[in-house]
């Protein structure tokens, strides 16, 4: 009987239930991606030495999904009990044994955990297929012919990770249903508690909230002069800046508005109210919220930041494209179908341990390199068209550095340049340095392979990425800047997704005891369309305060990135918007399923 | 006192349940006025209508048939937003449960009405201070109404519903969660609003105390008015007796 009711409990609210399961599904389908990505066997003997780094890259990246699911469980899990308490109340009211509900609600939250794990697992293989492996190659620019989207140690590690949040929110749950006295749970939180403001300690939070606050972000500012201490330093300081801001500045400022004339006009000053309730009951997931929100958001900017690196560090990395030895008439036809923008070789002799070039070539056609300004000029943020320096042959005999570098890997000899007459007496046969620089390493990267395949049949797949030259440059980018910009954005939404549903869940649960002052307003003749704004309004300042607040930490956080990255700062309205636009999406969904909880219908039957 | 009809209901039907389906109709076509400064009651059973009835005459429902003029407006014309400002214009309500926004304080509740209504706040405050002056709640209308008593909560409310001076005040068993101390100061309270304001009330109550302090009550039965009984010249005490004799012969031959 008890689970017959049970039963049609969950299907009067099967919308409520959906929404729940929908996210779970989600999530569990994200970290089933991201495993399947980052553990994936063939995807790592597949790539190239500088993988490892990703792999290891990857191994970080699960295991802040890991937390982060984590919180995202409990949060939808105590909506799921916020939904369920009223019927299990009338059922304890009827004489249930509490033991009976206890177990009620646990098989409960197995069954729905269980059951979106597993379904989560094969949309998760579904997404690995067709989104994850296009993500691959389109940011990484791997081949993935034989990757496998259905990978058993990844879906054993999702089922089991989910199984045992779900085990431990089961228990949760059921003691809180058990501890929670039967009126409780039917009268559930309607009254509203309200902590009488106390100003002395109210205002020490205040000034400790923005205190903290700014030594976080200082911390952050001047990085260098704090070293490792730095990252727990502005941790700490933040999250608990956070929270004060929260619990004391937030708070301050809604009584403070509730004092103005606007407050006084509609219902204003019911929104505020709301507002000042809640905050004050939200003020750990708000706080959560934002820094979830800096982490998601700092991770796709950072993310895409190592995306453009990979160009400057492929630009920067050498004065041309690649630098051959004695290329064969092939390659060089090869060559010269390509869109160049410089071509040049040289004469060399080799001995023992020497290269010898001649001083005259050099004179007549000056080695380029990377010019040290432009370096400079990116570094400081400043965007500047590539530029280059020459090289004479004087300036070569004083420093071969720049010769040295387009030398075939590996080899220690040392670089002479000396002059045509001392070049001919040299006993050696006469060899080509053959250099060439392309307008777009990108864009003729399938050509740019090709002569290297021509140039060394043999070896190619270790060559390629250590052939002197910017392509090399390129593809070791990609494949470490890549490997960032892929785990950034992906890491991004993924935390993104969740935190967002954390909101939306804590704040649906609320929506059950908000309901009957919607109800009260609509008999005092508050029009439809003002309550509507109402609820926007109170949601919209719900979902802001904590985006704004963790945009700040974002743009202060990208400090931290300085070293790493030559401008951190360039660009980053991009991620910021992807990020802001599905942040509304989940806004916008919450406002929906709110409105239709509480707004009361009216019962027009003609 | 002149003889304006401030409600008049003509022959509300309301059937619930859509065509085709099992039917049942709560109301089966009830006529009746309510004059300018009169204090009505509506007694009957449990089931008899009451509730559906009240809420026809307050917008929350749309009666099936018939129409109901509210201060000489047709109310069953009424919609979206016009229905919500007459509401918020119109009438005052009381409701056994108070429906104080607990997350506003008394005096903010109050101010509701008027602030929907966009009155300045500056007009607002002489108002409610006169209200509270008047119905004895001066001295909470800064607490919560979580932090006063049930008799107090209903004042606020009474409070509430007569701040933008509605055309009449309805009240859905305003006595019902009161004990007797509170329930005679509220009717009272009522009496001397009805008297000196000339706020016509019309109240559905099941309490024989609270339907003798009306001048008139309409007993409904199974969704029609049954009988209707007048206080006259009694006095209150006669009046109620009346009911009581009434309401025991009234219940005894529904039972039959």
């Amino acid at each position: 009987m008890l689970r017959k009711l049970a039963f049609t409990g969950i299907k009067s609210r099967l919308r409520d239930y959906l929404v729940l399961f929908t996210g779970l599904v989600i999530s569990s389908a994200v970290f089933y991606m991201f495993e399947a990505l980052a553990t994936n066997p063939q995807f790592l003997k597949n790539s190239t030495n500088g993988m490892s780094a990703a792999s290891f890259i990857f191994q970080f990246g699960s295991v802040l999904l890991t937390i982060i699911s984590l919180v995202y469980i409990f949060y939808a899990n105590s909506f799921l009990l916020s939904m369920r308490q009223h019927d299990y109340g009338i059922f304890m009211m009827l004489g249930a044994k509490p033991t009976k509900i206890g177990r009620l609600i646990l098989t409960e939250t197995l069954v729905i955990g269980a059951l979106s794990s597993v379904i989560g697992v094969v949309v998760g293989c579904l997404l690995t297929a067709s989104l994850g492996s296009y993500l691959m190659q389109s940011i990484l620019q791997t081949n993935v012919a034989n990757f496998h989207a259905v990978h058993v140690p990844a879906i054993l590690v999702t089922l089991v990770l989910y199984l045992v949040l779900f085990v431990i929110a089961g228990f949760i749950n059921r003691r809180k249903l058990i501890k929670t006295p039967v009126l409780g749970l039917l009268k559930g939180d309607s009254q509203p508690n309200r902590a009488k403001l106390k100003p002395v300690s109210q205002f020490i939070q205040v000034v400790l909230g923005i205190g903290l606050l700014a030594v976080g972000y200082y911390v952050m500012k001047h990085f260098i002069d704090f070293q490792l201490a730095s990252i727990p330093l502005a941790l700490v300081t933040i999250v608990f800046g956070s929270y004060l801001l929260f619990n004391a500045v937030f708070v301050w400022l809604v009584v403070l508005l509730k004092k103005t004339k606007w407050a006084q006009r509609g219902i204003n000053n019911f929104t505020l109210s709301q507002l000042d309730f809640r905050i004050r009951n939200y003020t750990k997931i708000l706080a959560t919220v934002s820094i979830l929100f800096a982490l998601a958001l700092g991770a796709i900017t950072v993310g895409m930041g190592f995306g453009k690196e990979t160009d400057l560090f492929t630009q920067g990395s050498s004065g041309y494209t690649m630098a051959l030895e004695d290329p064969s008439a092939a390659v060089k036809k090869q060559v010269n179908k390509l869109d160049t923008e410089k071509k040049v070789s040289y004469s060399e002799k080799q001995s023992k341990d020497t290269v010898y070039y001649v001083k005259e070539e050099f004179d007549r056609i000056p080695l380029q390199d990377v010019s040290d300004n432009w370096m400079k000029k990116m570094s400081k943020g400043k965007k500047a068209k590539i530029s280059y320096q020459s090289f004479d042959g004087q300036k070569l005999q004083k420093n071969p550095g720049s010769l040295y570098y387009l030398q075939k890997n590996g080899s220690d000899k040392t670089v002479k340049i000396i002059s045509q007459s001392e070049f001919a007496k040299i006993q050696a046969p006469r060899q080509q340095l053959y250099l060439f620089r392309v307008k777009n390493i990108e864009k003729s990267k399938k050509s740019l392979d090709k002569i290297v395949k021509t140039a060394y049949p043999k070896n190619y797949e270790t060559i390629r990425s250590t052939i002197p030259g910017g392509y090399a440059g390129y593809l070791n980018g990609l494949e470490v800047f890549g490997g960032f910009e892929f785990m950034g954005f992906f890491l991004g939404i993924a935390f993104l997704a969740m935190l967002a549903s954390c909101l939306m869940f804590k704040i649906l649960s609320g929506a059950n005891s908000d309901k009957h002052r919607y109800e009260m307003l609509n008999k005092l003749g508050v029009r439809k369309n003002t309550l509507r704004r109402s609820i926007s309004r109170e949601i919209m300042t719900l979902y802001a305060l904590p985006g704004v607040l963790g945009i700040v930490h974002v743009l202060f956080g990208l400090q931290l990135f300085k070293t790493l990255l030559i401008s951190p700062y360039q660009g980053i309205w991009l991620p910021f918007v992807i990020f802001i636009v599905l942040y509304l999406l989940y806004y916008l969904v919450t406002v929906k399923l709110y409105e239709s909880i509480v707004l009361p219908a009216v019962e027009i039957d003609k | 006192m002149n003889n304006q009809a401030i409600v008049s209901a003509r022959d509300i039907r309301k059937i619930y349940g859509h065509k085709g389906e099992k039917q049942y109709e709560a109301l089966k076509g009830i006529t009746f006025d309510v004059k300018a400064g009169e204090f009505v009651g509506i007694m009957g059973a449990s089931g008899s209508g009451k509730t559906t009835l009240l809420n026809i005459l307050t917008t929350l429902d749309q009666p099936t048939q018939g129409t109901v003029e509210i201060n000489g407006q047709d109310i069953t014309s009424l919609k979206g937003n016009a229905v919500a400002d007459f509401r918020a214009k119109e009438i005052g309500f009381i409701f056994q449960d108070f429906n104080l926004l607990e997350n506003l304080t008394n005096s903010e509740n109050i101010a509701l009405p008027l602030s929907l209504q966009n009155v300045a706040a500056a007009e607002i405050k002489p108002q409610i201070e006169k209200l509270a002056k008047q119905l004895s709640i001066t001295g909470i209308l800064d607490k919560y109404p979580n932090e006063i008593s049930g008799g107090q909560k209903q004042r606020v409310a009474a409070a509430r519903a007569l701040v933008s001076q509605p055309a009449i005040l309805f009240g859905d068993e305003p006595t019902g969660a009161l004990d007797s101390s509170s329930t005679t100061d509220l009717l009272e309270m009522l009496n001397e609003v009805n008297q000196q304001q000339n706020v016509p009330i019309l109240m559905v109550t099941h309490d024989p105390l609270s339907a003798s302090y009306c001048q008139r009550i309409l007993f409904i039965q199974d969704g029609k008015i049954g009988q209707e009984l007048k206080r006259g010249g009694q006095t209150r005490k006669q009046f109620y007796k009346q009911i009581i004799d009434d309401l025991g012969a009234f219940q005894g031959q529904e039972a039959d």
